[in-house]
């Protein structure tokens, strides 16, 4: 069934939103991932505009990082002092990164900025991912168990600021949640990503958080931070499609609770491998479209003057 | 249809009295782009009191302007860039002209002079000096694209004519159309392709429900839309969480 999405401005299938949005929710529910990641260029290879594409996704990760950050709230898995300055980091970066983008838009570049950045991003993140899982394979066919918990007393200890955090049990300065959370909304305002890829890990070797606090504090910066770029890129940059943001968040809502439900027989580090494998074929497509000749050099592009 | 048959009578009561003369309608005067919109068409008909066998009938129809820039695809390290080579200031969205002779003598001449004063006389080149060729390329491309987008066509579709006195037209609108009016216009010219009567019709399009409701906010009140967005999210979130934690529990 075809409908038209008003800000888009584009026809689009509206089952293959639903199909995609569940798919992609189906993922994070299997991986415990936000999806972000994946969806953002999955819509720009559907034909939405780039920058519709990320101030829309941010929209609608706000709804499911709300969604979850709901059921950690119930196990008290939130770290609230560090949720907040992570918080206040970044909303400044969010607030960076969406005038920035809207300077890179007023060039007539966004597509092109968002595409680098995505390959640049999905490039290494799945890479690495690809590399550390293979290695971890190995590894455990060798039957060696190298998992060891060292609590490192590193540079973030000589920083001033210092506050304590009692739900992590943590004395450290503020300075570094304050610049990671920065970073988080710089990705989630150009990228249209919660973040919570780079996030986690930083989380728990940075900072040095117990696991059990850290994806609930993730999910309630993430929360803030996507709420805020959506309402930022509707204000600044009027790219929010919210017709849009509702088929993906209906559908990814079911995919996520099916994901999350089905139970995988597969290895944590070959779920790993798969999801490193879809990881580097979408940036592949997405290096692919940059380099191939394209088949109409020419284009028309409707708006205000040169 | 009643409009139709006055109209017939109309003009057969007067037409002793004027020498060429046309009346028209159409079927519908609004078009709702709804989310479900896949393009429409309309009826266009009417009649015709042609002074003699020479006289053509000339259809247009002229949608809202908007402004355009034509972008070209330059690699630079590997990499294909998009560029903006040339700006049209306010031209039609889209445009339509058909003819009820197709073998008129002037036909070519009659498409240059429409495409020239409706979208040609608009190229804003930045910087680079009027070129004629570069110029010349930036209509070609300009027209090109808009026919491939089904926004522009010269004399392709036919104008059924039923006893040389009546004829009937259908306009194929596209799916993605520019909401504003959209200008029908009639005129019967001779062989010389001066004017001997016209007439003219509008359609309004406009975007209604969802449609009309999100792009009117997004445009007009960004942050009730901005805080209206966040807010449906965070809306939903909060249901599906409860909605889940009932079913599974």
């Amino acid at each position: 069934m075809q409908i038209f999405l008003p800000i888009a401005d584009v026809p689009v299938d509206l089952f293959v939103l639903l199909i995609l949005g569940a798919a992609v929710g189906f993922l994070s529910g299997v991986f415990g991932i936000g999806g972000g990641f994946l969806m953002t260029p999955l819509l720009i290879l559907l034909g939405i505009p780039a920058a519709v594409a990320v101030a829309t996704e941010a929209n609608q990760i706000a709804a499911s990082s709300f969604s979850g950050v709901l059921a950690h709230l119930k196990r008290r898995a939130v770290d609230f002092k560090m949720g907040n300055i992570l918080v206040v980091g970044g909303l400044l970066g969010s607030a960076v990164g969406v005038e920035v983008f809207r300077i890179i838009k007023s060039y007539g570049q966004i597509e092109l900025f968002v595409s680098l950045c995505y390959i640049l991003f999905l490039g290494s993140i799945g890479t690495l991912m690809f590399l550390e899982s293979l290695s971890t394979i190995q590894k455990s066919r060798k039957s060696e168990n190298t998992f060891k918990q060292k609590k490192k007393h590193n540079w973030i200890h000589g920083l001033p600021f210092k506050t304590k955090f009692k739900s992590s049990n943590l004395y450290i300065s503020a300075i570094p949640p304050v610049i990671i959370g920065f970073i988080i909304g710089i990705l989630a305002s150009i990228m249209g990503v919660g973040g919570g890829f780079i996030l986690i890990p930083a989380m728990i070797y940075i900072l040095g958080m117990p696991t059990k606090v850290v994806i609930g504090t993730s999910l309630y910066q993430i929360m803030f931070i996507t709420a805020f770029t959506t309402f930022m890129h509707a204000t600044q940059n009027k790219t929010v499609d919210l017709l849009l943001a509702l088929i993906l968040i209906v559908g990814g809502v079911l995919g996520a609770q099916l994901g999350a439900r089905v139970t995988v027989k597969l290895k944590a580090e070959e779920i790993r491998i798969l999801l490193a494998i879809i990881v580097l074929l979408v940036c592949l497509k997405l290096a692919l479209d940059l380099m191939m000749t394209p088949n109409d050099l020419f284009s028309l592009t409707y708006g205000s003057g040169l | 249809m009643r409009a139709l048959i006055f109209a017939i009578i109309f003009l057969f009561s007067t037409s002793p009295f004027s020498l060429s003369s046309v009346i028209s309608n159409i079927d519908k005067s609004n078009i709702g782009l709804s989310t479900r919109f896949d393009g429409t068409s309309i009826l266009v008909f009417g009649a015709i009191s042609p002074e003699n066998d020479s006289t053509s009938l000339l259809i247009e129809i002229i949608g809202p302007s908007t402004s355009v820039s034509i972008r070209k695809k330059v690699q630079i390290w590997g990499i294909w860039v998009n560029k903006k080579i040339a700006h049209f200031q306010d031209i039609p969205s889209f445009y339509q002209i058909s003819i009820s002779n197709p073998e008129h003598p002037i036909l070519k001449k009659i498409e240059n002079k429409k495409l020239k004063s409706l979208f040609y006389d608009f190229l804003e080149i930045n910087s680079t000096p009027k070129d004629g060729n570069v110029v010349e390329q930036y209509y070609d491309e300009l027209a090109r694209l808009k026919k491939k987008l089904g926004k522009l066509s010269a004399f392709e579709e036919q104008i059924n004519i039923i006893d040389k006195k009546l004829f009937s037209y259908t306009v194929n609108l596209p799916k993605k159309i520019h909401p504003g009016i959209y200008k029908i216009k009639m005129t019967l010219i001779d062989q010389q392709g001066v004017e001997l009567s016209k007439s003219e019709q509008s359609v309004k399009v406009s975007k209604v429900g969802i449609q009309d409701f999100l792009s009117y906010n997004s445009k007009n009140n960004p942050v009730f839309y901005g805080l209206f967005s966040v807010i449906i999210a965070l809306f939903l979130g909060f249901s599906a969480a409860q909605l889940f934690r009932w079913l599974y529990r």
